[in-house]
């Protein structure tokens, strides 16, 4: 099981340099003429590293090499900080990206790997979005409970959809959290207490006297407080690709997977399907509420209309395009999705449409997605602790329903 | 009791809207195993061609019957095209990725259509009237109001659903789609053309949305070019919490759902804002209670 | 997956021929940022919004008496407050960027207002009516050419009184909007000794109304009350007149423009009441001039009922551009001295909190497919009767 060869560690510098670069490039280019250029550049550039295998030898080195992934990704960003200092726009839009593409890893944990449907993900990321500015209101709550509050709380809201959701499969779950993101919105929009549609404001993040809403002063070099959420949405992408590295290349990866593909087969060796489809669901609603609430802080107002099903189905995009079951495909799809329409503003009102039609054109090309799923390496000493207990609290492998055709 | 009456009606037109879009759902994933989230903008598109087709009549001084005509076959034919050429360019290529593929696709074929529709069609952001050529009024029984338009549009939706219904159970192509549904292998080793059943199911299916385009603007005399969106989901919903693959569950989740929306209307009219709440919570729960949908998956048979 | 190659390189060639060298100048140029919604149901009103600005704009270059060139960065906001915050922020922190004139949507414009103070940037608001946006907290930078929603529905009320109407329904979409109408409806509507026995929320994107309607019908008003946007107001009237309700309708300024009348046609719309916060363009000799110079620009879309606005506002950020110089504190020290300011939608009067306070409210009345002015109308003489009317 383990490596026969190990693989070198420069495509990881290599690879971090380069994408961290053409992120930074995208955000930094306002030039309709470069931008245009830039993408045409960049798409190419990612279609001949795929078609060379380059994607591949960074993915097989990033494993090998988890330590130099993250010390990599923070020299860049913090390089980034540096370069682009000032520029506050581009620093809400790359912690927007780093926030939805951790909800998006969630989303991963979920559809990707344990194969329930999550169709209402704004829902969960509205639920963390709203206890953030809910707890706004008492003023002695520190804002990093408030943080993991929002991450709770859609875990506690996620809770109410267990019996549904363990219940279905394929379309049916869908349709389970599709009413709920919906149901959602409604009931966001109908209760004047939390804000109504006029929605409610919040105050910045300020973590131990750490006001993120002030400008960082370096001597005579400002840097701008955006750079703050910068910073913290990189933690909590760290955070999320790290449990789904986890979870992925231990020996529960291997039980999401035999749940998500065959669960006739799973509950004939006895795997609870229950259990390990209650833990990734929950672990992507904790991720979808901790970026939530981490959004809301950041923006300092949120409102029924940010957590429609256009979003939920947005975020779903995110985790199709990127590539169903990589964890890594949610970066570059986030970006793409999120940054994309944002920089198509020089057309006005066709953005949409081109937005559209580049996405078909992707899918089209790419049917797997950007980065296609591979076989995992397995770590078996990996041990991310004794879970075997916890499957107790959940009754034992459930009924199976009615056989459906399975996948594919 | 009139008032009954009168919610009952309105819940009727609506459910058979709702029902004949969630069969245009079923009928695709019996074939194929896939949710064409496109259908409802096809069913846009439908109605502005029958709009286009209306005036163009009306301009060269067609009779009233002519143009209604003219509005229907212009629908039936629009949608059918559209509906076997995203069938031949985009779904079938993408067969053998995963589902959610063609979903997130056929979505943004969906976004594809209306953003055409708002910016190509002359004004086609704003709402269009849609020419009222059914008889107008209505009688009352008692206090309730029956439109005279709506009773001849609850007629002609009832007799689409008879016809899809004959269409798949009596005759020969009928029978090639429920083979192709039952075992696409199988039917492919007997000689059938699987790409011809596929493209002909998804004409069938686009069909009766430009249909149901039309029925929706003779009733409302309205149309707007993002009108699909919602029809989308409450069919996707109507089909799934019916069972999907099966035409019944189609139409039962489409009355279903109609039924629920009215009723909390009916219930609480103080808590309107609450009714599509209230309409979903209820899908959840009859989900939950029927995890494979009110009809049942029977593998026996899938249409 | 051929075709799929050919397509793209396609796409790709036509992408790099679309981009064309941009035409340069001997004057110095200085940006404004127009946002609105550009794509989504509230589209059409942006659209004709930005056309309005961007005809101000062009107008004003065409001047050689400027000092300065303008260029208009029209951005999408589709009407959701967090992509207002990142538009606003673009344009904030686009230092090139002197002023903004911003939403239509109120939604958006709430959640914004703050993010133009951080970034000290001066903005006029050409749309948006709810109240909370100048008068919540008091910004320098925040101004608005637009009427708040309190005034129209003070004269609309007064006036449903005088013409003896008692029991009204309320119809408002869920959204922040709708509800503030439906909020001062109420409250000048109790105020003026009427009687509100039903409400009703619908969401923006409903189809259909019967439900509603069925128990409108039941409690039977004298008047319906619409507080809401063109598309579900044209949804409305349509439904209920179907429905044979000879109910009377009033609107108020989420349904002017021609959009209303040419999705409801001229029979239904007849005797639709509405009210809105401006003077009747086309008696004032710049409304005339505008509408002739818009026509004259062959848009392809109206101007809706905010172009107007759009145009002044544009105007006003420009001109206090013109004597301040291209300074963002300048413009805003600027904007706050603005005192009957002559525009196409009457003179531009900001109070302390940055709102313009003299919009006039007409009273409108659709009469043979045309919103009328209430005082010139068949109605107002006696010749026509409105629904229900005593």
């Amino acid at each position: 099981m383990s490596s026969p060869v190990k693989a070198p560690v420069w495509p990881v510098l290599a690879g971090v340099i380069l994408c961290s670069g053409m992120l930074g490039a995208i955000v930094a280019v306002e030039d309709q003429r470069l931008i245009v250029a830039m993408l045409l550049g960049f798409a190419a550039i990612w279609f001949a590293a795929r078609r060379w295998g380059a994607v591949a030898a960074l993915e097989r080195s990033a494993e090998q090499h988890p330590g130099a992934v993250g010390g990599a990704i923070l020299v860049a960003a913090l390089a980034g900080i540096a370069l682009l200092h000032e520029d506050n726009f581009g620093f809400l839009m790359i912690s927007t990206v780093l926030l939805f593409a951790s909800c998006c890893i969630g989303l991963t944990i979920q559809l990707g790997y344990a194969g329930v449907s999550n169709f209402g993900a704004a829902g969960f990321v509205g639920a963390g979005a709203y206890t953030a500015a809910v707890l706004n209101w008492l003023p002695w709550m520190p804002d990093l409970l408030a943080l993991i509050g929002g991450g709770v709380a859609a875990v506690l809201v996620g809770s109410l959809l267990l019996l549904p959701v363990l219940r279905t499969r394929g379309h049916y779950a869908a349709l389970t959290t599709l009413a709920f993101g919906i149901m959602f919105g409604v009931f966001l929009d109908a209760t004047p207490i939390v804000g109504g549609p006029q929605g409610l404001k919040l105050s910045g993040v300020n973590l131990f006297g750490w006001d993120f809403s002030n400008d960082i002063r370096l001597g005579s070099f400002l840097i701008s407080f955006y750079a703050n959420y910068v910073l913290l949405s990189l933690a909590i992408f760290g955070v999320a690709i790290f449990v789904a590295s986890r979870l992925d290349r231990s020996w529960v990866g291997i039980w999401l997977d035999t749940v998500r593909l065959d669960e006739t087969a799973c509950a004939v060796f006895g795997v609870n399907i229950g259990f390990w489809k209650i833990l990734a669901f929950t672990a992507g609603n904790f991720l979808a509420g901790l970026a939530g609430a981490t959004y809301a802080k950041m923006l300092g107002f949120i409102a029924p209309n940010n957590f429609t099903l256009s979003d939920s189905l947005m975020l779903v995009s995110v985790v199709i395009l990127g590539g169903i079951g990589n964890r890594w495909g949610a970066l570059p799809a986030t970006a793409i999705l999120v940054l994309l329409p944002e920089k198509l503003q020089f057309i006005q009102e066709y953005r949409l449409l081109i937005f559209a039609v580049l996405v078909v054109i992707i899918l089209m090309a790419s049917p797997a997605g950007l980065v296609p799923r591979r076989t995992r390496r397995l770590d078996p000493h990996l041990i991310i602790g004794n879970v075997g207990w916890l499957t107790r609290l959940v009754p034992h492998a459930r009924s199976v329903p009615s056989p459906q055709r399975g996948e594919g | 009791m009139d008032i009954v009456a009168q919610h009952l009606l309105n819940g009727l037109m609506q459910g058979t809207m709702y029902g004949l879009v969630a069969m245009g759902f079923t009928l695709f994933f019996g074939v194929m195993d896939v949710i064409k989230f496109s259908h409802g903008d096809v069913l846009t598109f439908g109605a502005f061609a029958a709009l286009v087709a209306a005036l163009l009549a009306q301009s060269g001084g067609m009779g009233v019957w002519v143009q209604i005509l003219a509005m229907f076959a212009a629908a039936v034919v629009a949608t059918a095209l559209i509906g076997t050429e995203i069938a031949r360019f985009f779904v079938l290529p993408l067969r053998h990725s995963p589902t959610l593929n063609i979903l997130l696709l056929t979505m943004m074929l969906g976004t594809v259509i209306r953003e055409c529709l708002r910016l190509f069609y002359p004004n086609g952001g704003n709402p269009q009237r849609f020419p009222a050529l059914l008889p107008a009024g209505g009688i009352n029984f008692g206090r309730a109001f029956v439109r005279y338009d709506g009773l001849i549009l609850l007629a002609v939706g009832l007799a689409l659903i008879a016809l899809v219904h004959w269409v798949i159970t009596r005759t020969r192509f009928g029978l090639a789609v429920r083979a192709v549904a039952e075992d696409e292998e199988t039917a492919r080793m007997m000689g059938m053309n699987f790409r011809r059943v596929v493209r002909l199911t998804f004409a069938l299916g686009s069909a009766t949305a430009g249909v149901a385009g039309v029925m929706y603007g003779l009733y409302y005399s309205e149309i707007n070019y993002g009108m699909g969106v919602l029809l989308a989901i409450i069919g996707f919903s109507a089909a799934i919490v019916g069972g999907l693959g099966n035409l019944w569950g189609a139409i039962i989740g489409g009355y279903l759902f109609a039924g629920l929306q009215t009723l909390a209307v009916a219930l609480a009219p103080a808590a309107t804002e609450y009714k599509t709440f209230f309409a979903f919570l209820v899908v959840i729960v009859v989900i939950t209670w029927r995890p494979t949908g009110l009809l049942a998956e029977a593998r026996s048979e899938r249409v | 997956m051929g075709f799929w190659r050919r397509g793209i390189t396609a796409m790709a060639a036509g992408l790099l021929v679309g981009i064309l060298p941009q035409v340069s100048s001997a004057k110095d140029i200085v940006k404004i940022a127009w946002i609105g919604p550009l794509t989504g149901a509230l589209s059409q009103h942006g659209i004709g919004g930005r056309n309005s600005a961007e005809l101000a704009v062009k107008l004003k270059n065409a001047n050689p008496a400027t000092k300065y060139n303008y260029e208009l960065v029209a951005l999408d906001d589709e009407c959701k407050p967090n992509v207002g915050v990142q538009v606003a922020t673009r344009a904030g922190s686009d230092r090139s960027i002197i002023a903004a004139i911003p939403h239509y949507c109120s939604a958006t414009a709430i959640a914004t207002v703050e993010v133009y103070n951080r970034f000290k940037l001066p903005m006029v608001v050409w749309a948006a009516v709810l109240p909370e946006i100048t008068y919540g907290k008091k910004l320098p930078e925040i101004h608005r050419v637009s009427g708040t929603l309190i005034g129209q529905n003070r004269v609309g009320a007064k006036f449903m009184a005088d013409l003896g109407y008692k029991r009204f329904v309320s119809f408002a979409d869920t959204t922040d909007y709708g509800k503030s109408m439906d909020k001062y409806f109420t409250q000048f509507t109790l105020e003026n000794g009427g009687q509100v026995i039903g409400k009703f929320g619908v969401p923006p994107d409903q189809q259909d109304l019967s439900a509603e309607l069925t128990q409108v019908k039941e409690l039977n008003p004298e008047v319906i009350f619409f507080g809401g946007l063109t598309p579900l107001g044209t949804r409305l009237r349509t439904q209920m007149v179907k429905f044979g309700m000879d109910q009377l309708m009033e609107g108020q300024s989420g349904i002017i423009g021609e959009a209303f009348i040419n999705a409801v046609g001229a029979q239904l719309a007849e005797g639709v009441i509405t009210f809105f916060d401006s003077p009747r363009i086309e008696r004032t000799e710049a409304g005339q001039e505008f509408m002739k110079k818009y026509a004259e620009a062959g848009y392809k879309e109206p101007y809706e009922a905010y172009g107007p606005f759009s145009f002044a506002a544009t105007n006003l950020v420009m001109d206090t551009i013109e004597k301040a110089g291209p300074d963002r504190a300048k413009v805003t020290e600027g904007l706050a001295h603005v005192k009957d300011y002559a525009s196409t939608v009457g003179p531009i009067t900001f109070d302390d909190h940055g709102q313009n306070i003299t919009p006039l409210t007409t009273k409108f009345v659709v009469q043979d497919g045309k919103w009328t002015v209430w005082e010139d109308s068949e109605y107002a003489s006696g010749n026509r009767k409105l629904g229900r009317q005593k």
